[in-house]
């Protein structure tokens, strides 16, 4: 009985982690829109509801009712199969992130809120994402399209490139809080007014650089967009999908800009630490939804900012400046750690100011 | 069954024997259906003649051993499973197969007639193997239940790793290096220019000989922005449009 109770608050909970997800996700979307608008002096959509904020369901409504087109000489099985990948993928890793702290509910009792608590929480992250890559490749392989496949190449060479970066600048985490999964990790972070703990405020800083960077060529947005550069690929590797299909594939991408958003709060923000969480636990989600809000509207400004990048640009940026720097993030924490030059600064800075990690 | 589910869905660890005892009902039918999807998957990817069809088939082997590893509690092996084999090998194996655009495998005739006896012997010492380790775990008493509440976790594995496996760690480390040093050594080998010159990408590396047919076998590169300016720099400006007249 106990079991079967665990269990529908565990669907439950995946529900209601999912809802937040996708309506955030379509908030984002019109977000992008209406920013995008304000940046290049224009209005963007505001007439479906106040404001435009019906705009999402519109959007969807016609997603749904265009005719879906199927290439004559596709290889139809895996253009079926690509976008499923790709959102599948997307999706998976919402299960691991801590959403808040331990809450108490009425009837329930006490509950944490995160779906799943794993042991390697972060190598689960990098291995769904990395699964991700197949529905882009795929997409440009299956549409017997040259623009598909030049794009689905790009993103897959890209892709691989940046995951080395990536992979590498989250290891400073992983050495300062020894741990993999990523509950301890936010845990760890609380620290004076749940703000000085942050891992960005101590040794991490040059970590989060090389993430954030490697997190927005992962993501194929702007200024690492080549895999669907419309100047030169049509729209790369999603040429030939419309109707849901291109829906699955728009949404794979913003639902992956949100997981990337999660996990830098997650590891470098603090997750749902704050001013006053241990009074009231509620407060932690929404700090935790704020600081992805805040990287999401980064993400944006950065779409409305900056220009694309040359390919042969990206991939020398990847190798030979973004990888280097991300090794010489894991030297400088090791030696830091080994030292015990942190523990040192945090004692000393308890005991003159008060504050401490 | 729920409960084991449960802790399969939450990542948590199921290891107590008392615990094995009691799902073995759940741990069994979990097992059928991975090790189900990864034999599908296996004979798939050998039967298979489109190769891209073969890879993703491979990819779908590697996930299904993936989630094997997760029932028997090893979840950092099976992270990594995902994260080597799926994530970094397979893509670059459908990255090649996409580059090459590999046709259908055509039907052969099969030759090597003679080995399918010896295929048969092997497949046949195989299932012996398998069956005498079913009878041999089956009549061994009970498997010991101490100090393995730690095995298979991420930090267990790191600490057996720095102390008492370093040697053959860092040795396997150097053979990687090594390995990826000489991929690069034997493709950068026999390139079509001379040491010295650079290309960038958006100029031109020409030789005398493209630009002025007449002149004398001269492989002398220039890098210039443009066919014209490579033709001014060689000093035959003009000579090869003369030609065309």
């Amino acid at each position: 009985m106990e079991d079967l109770k665990h269990l529908v608050l565990l669907m439950i909970g995946i529900l209601v982690a999912f809802t937040v997800v996708m309506t955030m996700v379509a908030y984002t979307v019109l977000a992008e829109r209406r920013v995008l608008g304000f940046i290049q002096g224009r209005l963007g959509p505001n007439r479906v509801g106040p404001g435009g904020a019906l705009q999402p369901f519109a959007d969807l409504l016609k997603f749904i009712l265009k005719e879906d087109i199927v290439p004559d000489k596709s290889t139809r099985f895996v253009y079926f199969l690509a976008p499923v990948i790709a959102t599948t993928a997307a999706l998976m890793t919402i299960v691991v992130y801590p959403f808040g702290p331990e809450i108490h509910l009425p009837i329930i009792g006490t509950i944490r809120l995160v779906i799943a608590r794993f042991d390697v929480g972060l190598l689960y992250v990098l291995g769904v994402t990395s699964v991700g890559v197949y529905g882009i490749a795929l997409a440009g392989w299956s549409s017997n399209n040259k623009y598909s496949l030049m794009g689905g190449l790009r993103s897959s060479a890209q892709m691989i490139s940046y995951e080395l970066a990536l992979g590498l600048a989250l290891i400073g985490v992983i050495l300062q809080s020894g741990t993999l999964d990523l509950y301890s990790i936010v845990e760890q972070q609380s620290g004076h007014l749940g703000i000085t703990g942050w891992n960005l405020i101590w040794v991490q800083p040059l970590g989060f650089v090389v993430y954030l960077i490697a997190a927005i060529a992962e993501t194929n947005r702007v200024p690492f967009d080549l895999p669907e550069a419309e100047t030169e690929l049509v729209a790369g590797f999603h040429t030939e999908y419309s109707a849901m299909k291109f829906a699955l594939f728009f949404l794979a991408e913003y639902v992956n800009m949100f997981t990337v958003s999660m996990l830098a709060t997650t590891l470098f923000l603090g997750g749902w630490n704050g001013p006053f969480v241990h009074q009231l636990p509620w407060l932690g989600v929404f700090y935790f939804l704020g600081k992805v809000i805040f990287f999401l509207f980064f993400y944006i400004w950065l779409r409305g900012t900056l220009p694309r990048f040359r390919f042969d640009q990206l991939m020398g940026f990847g190798w030979k400046f973004l990888m280097p720097l991300a090794i010489i993030n894991i030297v400088l924490t090791a030696t830091i750690q080994w030292s015990g030059a942190f523990d040192y600064l945090a004692k000393f800075l308890k005991t003159t100011t008060g504050w401490g990690g | 069954m729920i409960a084991v589910l449960l802790c399969v869905l939450r990542g948590e660890r199921i290891l107590t024997t008392e615990d094995t005892e009691k799902h073995k009902a759940m741990l069994g039918l979990l097992f059928i259906l991975f090790a189900g999807m990864a034999v599908g998957c296996a004979i798939s990817m050998v039967v298979q003649r489109n190769p891209l069809y073969g890879a993703i088939s491979l990819i779908g082997v590697f996930i299904s051993l993936s989630c094997l590893y997760v029932t028997l509690a090893a979840p950092f092996i099976a992270a990594v499973q995902v994260i080597v084999y799926a994530g970094a090998i397979m893509v670059l194996v459908v990255f090649v197969i996409m580059l090459l655009n590999v046709e259908d495998e055509e039907r052969q005739p099969l030759r090597l007639r003679a080995l399918v006896p010896i295929a048969i012997g092997l497949a046949a010492i195989l299932f012996a193997e398998t069956a005498f380790i079913i009878v041999f775990v089956h009549s061994s008493p009970g498997t010991p239940t101490t100090n393995i509440s730690d095995v298979g976790l991420t930090s267990s594995i790191g600490a057996g790793l720095f102390t008492t496996y370093l040697l053959p760690f860092e040795i396997t480390s150097i053979l990687l290096l090594m390995a990826v040093v000489g991929a690069m050594t034997l493709a950068r080998r026999g390139g079509l220019l001379p040491r010295n010159v650079v290309v960038v990408p958006g100029f031109q590396v020409l030789a005398k000989e493209v630009l002025d047919p007449r002149s004398t076998p001269d492989l002398t590169p220039v890098v210039a922005r443009s066919t014209e300016e490579g033709e001014q720099l060689l000093g035959v400006a003009g000579a090869a449009h003369a030609d065309d007249e």
